[in-house]
């Protein structure tokens, strides 16, 4: 067993886990947050993506003895007690969910990729998304739906900024 | 549930010391991206997992005296924004623009790309094409190996149970002209049928002065190209000239596999490729 101490979703976890099992694993199974989903297993899909200080992941590719001393953020950790993200709100609106089982996982791909560039260009929204497929194959809603959240984003940080 | 259990180092001579006792029982994990695929599809049959994805040695990427050095933890998206790379190795921060998903690049170290010894690792050609030796160390001492002695089969590097892959060091170049290219089934996340990176300087009366090349997925482990590239070299690169040498190259890669099934797909497509990562140079 190994000892892991991190920060999800903004809450200190400590816990003892087997030494070969995945982050997604002790995502869903010990500290039991479901929104993170397993598809592939094998990094092909993307469902499993979560940030990790900052960046996306494959959680069913990281070694969940890794994640000592992360800051790590899932698809539970997006929305304030208040509001959704911009993502999830600009995915509802759009209809850039069908089935939904991908969606957790685009989701984290799409708020890694505002972090880092808030206003991505088509191109730019499709590689940072190309770790992700969707079955059901709405990718043209879900280009609107990021486009939207990053719209939306950059207009409630101009309010943040205009609130002092 | 097994009993393997979990190491992580604190610094390069801790997990040395570790391997030269416990190597043969032990398997290293750095990104993990594919030794988590493994541990999924037939577990391991290892005692111990070593995690060197922290180690301070194995990070970083500088230039001095005209040594460029890659540590080998560095992801494949630190390559990627790079600007030491930029200028002095633009093939291999090229590859890593469509080197699986971001993710993966994300997570995934040159390293592990190097040591996993998958004809198909991305970063190998851009590797070969700047002359790159892998800094190795054991708990008494390093060596330096080049990357046609990388791997001594597909899948399976010459690096010992007590070994670690610290970093690359290559020749940077500047100036010329660069560029990696990839075919693989579709644009993203895609296993490599066919790479290639170039690196192409010409003279002031438009010869070829200088040329390496590096062509990857091709062969069972890497190979330098050493009779294309003499065969340019001198010359001024015309298509029929450059189509002749691509030629050479996928009789090269027949020489080396045989005529397998592959190769009435590959043959062609060797020679289209070379063409069209050379063209601009024909061109110019």
């Amino acid at each position: 067993m190994v000892h892991i101490e991190f920060t999800i979703n903004g809450q200190k976890a400590a816990l003892d886990i087997p030494a070969d099992i995945t982050a997604l694993e002790t995502i869903r199974s010990l500290i039991g947050l479901k929104g993170t989903k397993e598809g592939c297993g094998i990094g092909e899909c993307g469902a499993c993506t979560i940030n990790v200080d900052g960046k996306a992941i494959n959680s069913c590719l990281m070694l969940g003895a890794r994640l000592d001393g992360t800051t790590v953020v899932t698809v539970e950790g997006l929305a304030t007690k208040e509001n959704l993200a911009p993502v999830q709100e600009k995915f509802m609106e759009n209809h850039g969910v069908q089935c939904g089982f991908c969606t957790p996982g685009i989701l984290m791909s799409a708020h890694a990729l505002l972090a880092e560039n808030p206003d991505p260009d088509h191109k730019e929204i499709s590689r940072a998304l190309s770790g992700n497929l969707c079955r059901c194959t709405g990718y043209s809603q879900i280009f609107v739906s990021v486009k939207e959240a990053a719209k939306l984003t950059d207009q409630l940080n101009q309010l943040k900024k205009v609130g002092g | 549930m097994t009993d393997i259990e979990y190491i992580r180092p604190l610094n390069l001579k801790e997990a040395l010391s570790f391997l030269w006792e416990k190597g043969e029982d032990t398997k290293i994990i750095a990104g993990g991206t594919d030794v988590m695929v493994d541990l999924r599809s037939d577990g391991l049959d290892k005692k111990y997992l070593l995690d060197i994805s922290r180690l301070e040695e194995l990070k970083g990427i500088e230039l001095n005296n005209k040594e460029l050095s890659v540590g080998a933890g560095v992801t494949l998206s630190e390559i990627y924004s790079s600007k030491i790379l930029k200028s002095n190795a633009l093939a291999l921060k090229k590859s890593a623009k469509n080197f699986a998903s971001k993710q993966i690049r994300n997570i995934a170290t040159i390293g592990g790309n190097v040591a996993h010894s998958s004809p198909c690792g991305d970063t190998v050609p851009a590797l070969v094409v700047h002359d790159a030796k892998a800094l190795v160390a054991d708990k008494k001492g390093t060596r330096l190996v080049s990357m046609e002695e990388m791997a001594t089969k597909a899948y399976m590097s010459c690096l010992s149970p007590g070994q670690i892959l610290v970093k690359f060091i290559l020749t940077p170049y500047q100036g010329g002209f660069t560029d990696f290219q990839k075919i693989g089934r579709r644009r993203e996340l895609a296993v490599s049928r066919i790479s290639m990176a170039v690196f192409v300087k010409k003279d002031k009366d438009g010869r070829i002065s200088f040329l390496k090349i590096g062509l990857g997925a091709c062969t069972p482990t890497p190979c330098k190209m050493e009779s294309v590239e003499a065969f340019l070299t001198g010359k001024i690169p015309t298509e029929n000239l450059i189509w002749e040498a691509g030629g050479i190259l996928a009789g090269n890669m027949i020489k080396i596999t045989g005529r397998r099934s592959s190769a009435i797909y590959k043959e062609p497509a060797v020679q289209g490729l070379f063409m069209r990562i050379l063209y601009p140079v024909v061109k110019s």
